[in-house]
């Protein structure tokens, strides 16, 4: 792998966001900060369902995953949507760009905006509560890991997509619904028990427990398990990107 | 060695033949012209080579590596300025050429040189900081071209390069183009300005239906005082 060649495509794909950042930075600051202020402040501080832990530290791993998610993802998705749309991909298709370089450069892009976004809530959260993290190795490991599965999981799409709506299907359709009943804003236990197993079969659950507990040392899952199977998840993704690549699928004619 | 050898590519689109078992070489040095109509294959040819398109039989090799089995040697040798403009356009042309530069493993230094070096040639110091959607087809133009040169590369693909060109910076393409081949780059042009190929190619191939159906020197296209668009039109006419 060459570094150069690598830095380069990363370096492209973050002037991109950096070039737009009331959509891709401010926009899901705003938003954090009304999830924080609504649901954190305002109606947390009415709620009182955990022994010792505020529901504004409950809630929040949830909300700082959900826009950790949605930059990943849309960074990649978009840019690599856009770039075929422009026809601007050629000039990496008939470049010396390994596949794994392409796929690196773009996985460090939607990092970065992921890491920027996260690190802007984080600072926004710490006006409200302390957020400090009980685990910082934890912590970084799922945001981390769930970055990156977002950011490939960006790039199948990026592909795929034919319009700029079909850009935004997963996450209207699947990302949102699935990380809102997964426990960003509710305990399992709050839930009737004859659906219990339907929350643990949704893999939101895990990513949204494993942070909570992160940062606040609470879970309701195996962590262990949890971790396994995001790492597993990360694997087959990336596999399935560089086949996807190397296939050159909708990428070459 | 040979600049490009092209050996029985047969390049499909579903069941339409766009490129017909062809057999190509060129020498390094040459200044060889590709000639046909609208649809004849060029482009797909020109595609092929580069990596834009994927073909699943023959082979072809620049400067001795094959475009699939060493892709990243072969296209390291390659520049390309497509027919379409493909480039960002949000994008400054000055980090549009930056990024390229990247791309071909230039370090910050060689591109910052570089990036003045092919701003000056083409006369586009003054724009550099525009995005290139915002730069008319003639400036477009030319920093596709800017484009194609920023790693210097040993066989140059140049696709209509002079298409939407007021007259003038034609004039002064073929200059700098002359210049380039007599350095020892090898061209490869399409073009439908055939008094454009005549003046600059040493050599002019013929496609039709995705068929090469003439191959010779400039010499041979014109040895009965013709011109070479008479002779082009008698052939195409022919197989038409």
């Amino acid at each position: 792998m060459n570094a150069i060649r690598l830095f380069t495509v990363a370096r492209r794909e973050i002037q991109r966001f950096l070039r737009i950042p009331i959509q891709t930075l401010i926009s899901p600051w705003i938003s954090a900060t009304l999830y924080i202020l609504v649901f954190g402040v305002i109606i947390g501080s009415r709620i009182d369902f955990l022994e010792n832990i505020d529901y504004i530290d409950f809630v929040f791993p949830g909300i700082l995953m959900l826009q950790i998610i949605a930059g990943a993802f849309g960074q990649s998705s978009t840019s690599l949507y856009f770039q075929r749309w422009t026809k601007a991909i050629e000039e990496m298709l008939t470049s010396p760009l390994s596949y794994t370089e392409m796929i690196f450069g773009y996985i460090i892009g939607a990092l970065s905006r992921a890491l920027i976004v996260g690190g802007g809530i984080y600072i926004i959260a710490l006006l409200f509560t302390q957020a400090t993290p009980e685990h910082i190795g934890l912590f970084f490991f799922y945001v981390l890991i769930v970055a990156i599965i977002f950011s490939l999981l960006g790039l199948i799409v990026g592909l795929w997509a034919d319009k700029f709506e079909h850009l935004t299907m997963l996450q209207t359709f699947i990302i949102t619904p699935l990380m809102y009943v997964g426990g960003v804003f509710n305990s399992i236990d709050m839930l009737p028990e004859n659906i219990h197993w339907l929350v643990k079969l949704n893999p939101f659950f895990y990513i949204v427990d494993g942070l909570r507990f992160a940062m606040i040392g609470y879970s309701e899952s195996p962590l262990v398990l949890g971790a396994i199977f995001l790492i597993s998840v990360a694997i087959i993704l990336f596999a399935t990107v560089w086949v996807l690549f190397h296939r050159g699928w909708r990428l070459r004619s | 060695m040979n600049a490009l050898e092209i050996k029985e590519l047969t390049k499909k689109y579903g069941k339409a033949v766009a490129v017909d078992n062809i057999d190509l070489t060129i020498k390094k040095g040459e200044f060889f012209g590709l000639l046909g109509q609208n649809g004849a294959g060029k482009s797909t040819t020109i595609n092929c080579i580069t990596g834009i398109s994927q073909f699943a039989q023959g082979s072809i090799a620049v400067m001795g590596n094959d475009v699939q089995e060493e892709y990243q040697k072969a296209r390291i040798s390659i520049g390309l300025s497509p027919q379409e403009f493909n480039a960002d356009i949000f994008a400054p042309l000055e980090k549009i050429l930056n990024f390229v530069g990247g791309y071909f493993g230039l370090d910050s230094k060689t591109r910052a040189e570089r990036i003045n070096e092919v701003l000056d040639r083409f006369e586009l110091q003054e724009h550099r900081k525009k995005p290139f959607g915002k730069l008319s087809g003639g400036l477009k133009r030319r920093a596709i071209l800017a484009r194609a040169l920023i790693h210097r590369p040993e066989l140059l693909i140049l696709d209509e390069p002079t298409a939407g060109v007021d007259v003038e910076q034609r004039h002064a393409l073929w200059k700098y183009l002359e210049d380039l081949h007599n350095s020892g780059t090898t061209i490869i042009l399409t073009s439908h300005y055939l008094e454009e190929v005549e003046h600059l190619c040493s050599r002019v191939a013929i496609m039709h239906n995705g068929e090469i159906i003439a191959d010779l020197s400039k010499k041979e296209f014109t040895k009965n005082g013709d011109k070479l668009e008479d002779t082009y039109l008698k052939l195409t006419a022919k197989k038409v």
